[in-house]
């Protein structure tokens, strides 16, 4: 795809004023950076052989589609996983077609380096640094905020994961959730989404100067798991497959907009964090209801044998009916 | 555990300021009070922010003037609650305290009130019903959604920090209730119409406390009558230390995700009921049909700033991003307030 593509996204302008870019305030040399472009052209293979525009973030240190936007990539977008304590850049270039930003999910850093489309600046033109600290251990994810009913449901999302330093105390290579937390030995990323097809065809800026572009009913027809369809490709693609005497931590995140209940099968998981903090004890559960954006990190030892079917139900905002299921498995051997 | 284990005497009054409008101030009280109220069941028109008028009804201030939502009320633990409906419509209303936790009984209730008449609740609060509450019109299952609903705040008697007694503490004064609501405007001209409501409902427009946010550039943004972000009901002002008491209340039909930037919450209630353990969120999932959560918002500096600041401006929205448009589009004229830490 040239740079002059328009792909998927539409070449349509947004309304109002918006703030414009500030230079990174204070900014310092990072311990780690990340740089992300922007695809506006993918497309996810659903189960039923239809294929649906997808939308996400580009890694352009990994030379992955130029910035420019015009072609596919990774969906989820690439992960970003720091270290707890560590001071992090991620930059987001943008060209002048479009506007974008990264919010990370969970983090708090100035109001700058915040990512709210039209609330702080967006990005459009160029290149925005975001620059904060990795103060707390655990799963956050980052998306778009710009017109962000439109463009997190297009699937401009990805993992973002804080690990702790590790102790002096454990062996290398140990795995923990959070400091002092419980150690892993498998793990899983489960965001689970829903897409409305009818969604998928819409410019970038649908509606921001107003009209009617549906964007306060969507209607679901596929139910995913990390960007896999979870009608069945899932349950292999994103099973976790662990021994008997191993430990599971999967973190869930509910990257829908409608409400949803996770159940594990059977299986009694021990909750130990959510929304990026441990909690004060952890909470044995076989099943999670959860709104949009939070998480909840899950602690699994199964003590059998077994293929345990985890099924996510998406409910509808006001009805309170299923609109479908997405499973995945533990396979435990 | 059972609140009245922790209850305190009261009779440690402490002098509060009064503050802006909206906010709910508070200064306990020795004594029990009488806390007398009256309220007009009403009706009007309110211009959506793409330009669309719909029709709604209020517990009103006035005869005439409508309230979205209706003015609140806050008072303590053995207090004498009298009040006052009076209805000016045709079809017949009432006015129904609902109870703390989910399956309470109402705490009291007018019954119902005809077309002209008037309605009179005289209750005095029990030790141990210190917490949020909701109070609506049931007579039919949509009219909440029309307008009529609101806030109660009962504090612990003697306490002007805490929640119920042995709570978590916050700073005195500082406290809001962010009541949300969803709009089908099918809905509401089916009311005005007297014509068939419908059996399915599809919300357009998405309020915190009346009103639907207007982003910057955008007209009448920061104006506080229309805008939800600078409404001083929802927005949440402060510096740090500024612990201050979220009463989410949810009138409305849809089921939301309630997400606070710059700062995780405390949370405390879930639908009435005291948590096990405080979980700090960015998230916080608000039941739709009667929902209700109370947080502390702690007004710590945000803790993943680099170089680390104290001030700024940040939003909290709904994540059910389609609470954060208005007719279909305009992105950030949904429900949405703003976090000003100054
Ligand atoms: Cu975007
Ligand atoms: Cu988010």
């Amino acid at each position: 795809m040239g740079m002059n593509d328009g792909g998927g996204g539409g070449m349509g302008q947004a309304c109002y004023v918006y703030p414009g870019t500030p230079a990174t305030p204070g900014r310092v040399t990072p311990d780690v950076s990340f740089s992300r472009g922007i695809y506006m052209n993918g497309s996810m293979l659903m189960d039923d052989g239809r294929s649906v525009t997808i939308w996400g973030f580009t890694d352009l240190a990994a030379g992955g589609g130029g910035g420019m936007g015009g072609g596919g990539g990774a969906f989820p977008s690439p992960a970003i996983r720091v270290t707890e304590g560590q001071i992090v850049h991620t930059s987001l270039t943008v060209n002048m077609m479009w506007m974008h930003t990264i919010h990370h999910h969970g983090i708090e850093p100035s109001m700058e380096n915040d990512g709210v489309g039209h609330f702080s600046h967006d990005v459009t033109g160029g290149t925005y640094t975001y620059q904060w600290k990795a103060s707390n251990a655990g799963t956050y994810f980052y998306h778009c905020h710009t017109n962000t009913p439109l463009h997190a449901e297009m699937g401009m999302y990805g993992g973002l994961i804080i690990d702790p330093k590790p102790l002096a105390t454990d062996p290398v290579g140990t795995k923990r959730a959070f400091k002092n937390g419980p150690i892993y030995d498998v793990e899983a990323i489960w965001a689970c989404d829903e897409i409305d097809p009818a969604w998928h065809t819409l410019d970038w800026a649908a509606a921001t100067c107003g009209g009617d572009a549906g964007l306060n009913n969507l209607n679901p027809k596929y139910f995913i798991i990390t960007g896999v369809d979870g009608a069945n490709s899932a349950l292999t693609a994103m099973a976790v497959n662990m021994r008997v005497g191993q430990t599971a931590l999967v973190r869930y995140i509910c990257a829908g907009f409608h409400p949803q209940k996770i159940d594990f099968g059977g299986l009694t998981v021990s909750v130990v964090a959510s929304d990026g903090r441990p909690l004060p004890a952890a909470w044995s559960t076989k099943s999670i209801e959860a709104s949009s954006a939070e998480r909840y990190d899950c602690i699994i030892k199964p003590t059998t044998t077994g293929s345990y079917t985890v099924t996510v139900q998406f409910i509808h905002w006001i009805t309170g009916k299923v609109m479908g299921t997405a499973r995945t498995r533990i396979n435990v051997t | 555990m059972d609140r009245r284990d922790f209850l305190k005497v009261g009779g440690a009054g402490l002098a509060t300021t009064m503050m802006g409008t909206g906010i709910l101030s508070w200064t306990p009280r020795a004594e029990a009070a009488t806390i007398s109220k009256t309220y007009y069941i009403n009706d009007g028109t309110r211009t959506m922010p793409d330009g669309v008028s719909v029709y709604f009804k209020s517990f009103g201030d006035s005869p005439s003037a409508l309230s979205l939502p209706a003015s609140h009320i806050i008072c303590q633990e053995g207090d004498t609650l009298s009040i006052t409906v009076i209805n000016r419509l045709l079809k017949t209303h009432n006015f129904v305290i609902g109870g703390l936790k989910a399956g309470d009984p109402p705490l009291a209730s007018t019954g119902n009130i005809a077309s002209g008449a008037t309605g009179k609740i005289t209750y005095t609060i029990p030790a141990g019903k210190a917490g949020s509450y909701m109070f609506y019109d049931n007579v039919t299952s949509y009219n909440r959604f029309l307008g009529l609903h609101g806030g109660l705040a009962i504090m612990p008697s003697g306490s002007s920090t805490t929640l119920y007694a042995g709570s978590p503490t916050f700073k005195a004064n500082k406290q809001l209730f962010w009541i949300l609501n969803d709009i089908d405007p099918a809905l509401h001209n089916a009311v005005r119409l007297n014509t068939t409501i419908p059996s399915t409902f599809t919300p357009r427009y998405f309020t915190i406390n009346g009103l639907s946010s207007r982003p910057p550039g955008a007209t009448s943004h920061g104006e506080p009558l229309i805008d939800a972000l600078y409404d001083p009901r929802s927005k949440l002002s402060g510096s740090v230390g500024d612990r201050t008491l979220l009463r989410m209340l949810n009138a409305g039909m849809c089921s939301h995700s309630v997400h606070t930037h710059a700062n995780h919450m405390e949370w405390l209630t879930n639908n009435g009921t005291v948590r096990p353990s405080v979980w700090k969120k960015d998230s916080l999932y608000l039941r739709n049909n009667l929902g209700k959560i109370d947080a502390i918002f702690p007004f710590a500096p945000p803790p993943d700033a680099y170089p680390p600041v104290t001030t700024g401006h940040f939003p909290m929205h709904l994540h059910d991003e389609m609470s954060q448009t208005a007719g279909g589009g305009l992105y950030q004229f949904g429900a949405m307030t703003e976090i000003e830490f100054h």
